[in-house]
């Protein structure tokens, strides 16, 4: 019996969709069979960021609507044998899905595979509500601004209104050189307003801007901080103790040298 | 307090009110006490009462009668109140309906019918309520609370808080870390300064000379949130 996580935010570009692809392949690499299911109907990211789009035939709809079989309808990943895709629809919109619907499909994606990784779209209405329908479990992504910290409490509230208790707490694009400069939320802030389990930090990193352009997720990039950060969280979502990344080491030389050669 | 169906002693700063049902028989009324006093009259004993009965006027022999039970207990009789004295000018009709529960006395807001919210109160929650409200956990920005009564909130409070909301000026508003996002307290608003400064100890605000006030709230050994 498999775990349904949703990984949803309030706020829209706080990183959901990176946040899953990520997570999906890191539990993948692990050797654990997942499927990510994109809930974001009409607005489909998830399959660019995982660079699948030309193989989509079938999607969410079609599953929940009976077109067609689930096993029709997941795409298998370019890199792992035991990581699969359900993509949303584009031309339809949210309400196309409803919430039972969602619960079925879960139990369904649970029998099949050991996690299955719904990305949320943002918003509190139907969107949101279908992808959390099915979900045990919830990861709330956050980044350090005043208006994701809001729409992050918000939807911790909501989820504990539909019985998602203990979601857990991703801090994404944080700027350890702001924070120090006292430009930006730290940690420590956020948690006093969300007072929620936090289960990794991803530092900001172009390499996630090169990652999502190519459809590789960054987890697989042993050389950037967040690679190392998203690998980390996987590693937690398991349920393994592992300490939280030093964030603000300088970078000396060596580190850099050791990165031009892919060591760490 | 012993509780009798058309008479009730209640504690007040100023000394004990009595309140008579205007609508009942004297007779039950003067039973009624009777038994109260019986109950209770070590702990009264010596005090001087007040009487209320609403609108309702007594007869001379009444009086009499109503002295000497009250005089068998060596309870003194110091006259009677009007609906005026009893209830606070401003509110007085929005809680005749609510019952004896909600009574507002000279003082304020003493005590009442209370909401207790044992959860912290996240952005986009309302909670509404006639009389006080206590927040066991933390008031997030974007989360409100309006009350006719008073607001404790047991942690940080960043939300917005009406307090005597049906124009009760001496409600008030307590936090063990008080910096809300908009203060208001029956007609006054006022919002937090833009210089916020941490670890301050727990306040309170209420109006004082038509003005929001906040001060510091001494609690006993406690100085402040650890932070």
């Amino acid at each position: 019996m498999g775990e349904v996580i949703v990984v949803t935010s309030g706020k829209g570009g706080v990183g959901k969709t990176t946040t899953s692809a990520n997570i999906g392949t890191g539990l993948a690499a692990l050797g654990h069979k997942v499927v990510l299911v994109d809930t974001d109907i009409g607005l489909r990211n998830l399959d660019v960021v995982m660079g699948l789009e030309n193989r989509i035939v079938y999607d969410l709809v079609d599953v929940t609507s009976g077109n067609c079989r689930l096993k029709q309808a997941l795409i298998k990943d370019k890199r792992f044998e035991n990581l699969f895709l359900l993509p949303a629809a584009q031309t339809k919109d949210k309400t196309a899905v409803n919430p039972d619907q969602m619960k079925l499909l879960a139990a369904e994606l649970k029998e099949e595979f050991d996690f299955a990784i719904i990305d949320c779209p943002a918003g509190i209405e139907q969107g949101f509500r279908n992808a959390i329908a099915g979900a045990d479990r919830a990861i709330v992504v956050c980044t350090p601004e005043v208006s994701a910290v809001r729409d992050a409490d918000r939807i911790i509230g909501l989820l504990e209104a539909a019985e998602l208790m203990n979601p857990k707490l991703i801090i994404n694009r944080l700027r350890p050189a702001m924070v120090k400069r006292g430009d930006m939320m730290d940690i420590a802030d956020i948690l006093d307003i969300l007072a929620i389990e936090l289960i990794g930090v991803v530092p900001e990193d172009e390499s996630i801007v090169i990652s999502t352009n190519r459809g590789e997720p960054a987890v697989m990039d042993m050389v950037s901080q967040a690679g190392e950060a998203y690998r980390r969280i996987t590693r937690r979502i398991k349920g393994e103790e592992v300490p939280l990344m030093n964030l603000d080491a300088p970078k000396g030389i060596f580190d850099r040298l050791k990165k031009l050669v892919g060591i760490r | 307090m012993t509780r009798t169906e058309h008479v009730a002693i209640k504690g007040t700063r100023e000394g004990l009110v009595l309140y008579l049902d205007p609508t009942a028989d004297f007779g039950l009324l003067m039973n009624e006490l009777d038994k109260l006093l019986e109950k209770s009259v070590q702990f009264l004993q010596g005090a001087t009462v007040q009487c209320f009965a609403g609108q309702k006027k007594y007869t001379k022999d009444e009086h009499a009668t109503l002295s000497t039970v009250l005089g068998k207990y060596r309870l003194e009789h110091a006259g009677w109140l009007t609906t005026e004295e009893v209830y606070v000018p401003s509110k007085g009709q929005a809680f005749a309906t609510e019952g004896k529960e909600t009574h507002h006395w000279e003082d304020g807001m003493v005590e009442g019918s209370c909401l207790f919210v044992e959860r912290t109160l996240r952005s986009g929650k309302s909670v509404q309520f006639a009389g006080h409200v206590v927040v066991m956990g933390d008031v997030n920005p974007g989360a409100e609370i309006i009350a006719t009564g008073n607001i404790v909130v047991m942690g940080s409070f960043r939300g917005v808080a009406h307090a005597g909301a049906t124009g009760d000026r001496n409600a008030s508003v307590s936090a063990y870390y008080l910096a809300p996002t908009q203060l208001r307290i029956a007609d006054l608003v006022t919002r937090a300064p833009d210089d916020q400064d941490d670890g301050r100890g727990p306040e309170i605000a209420r109006i004082k000379d038509d003005q929001l006030v906040v001060d510091a709230v001494i609690m006993n050994g406690r100085r402040g949130k650890v932070r």
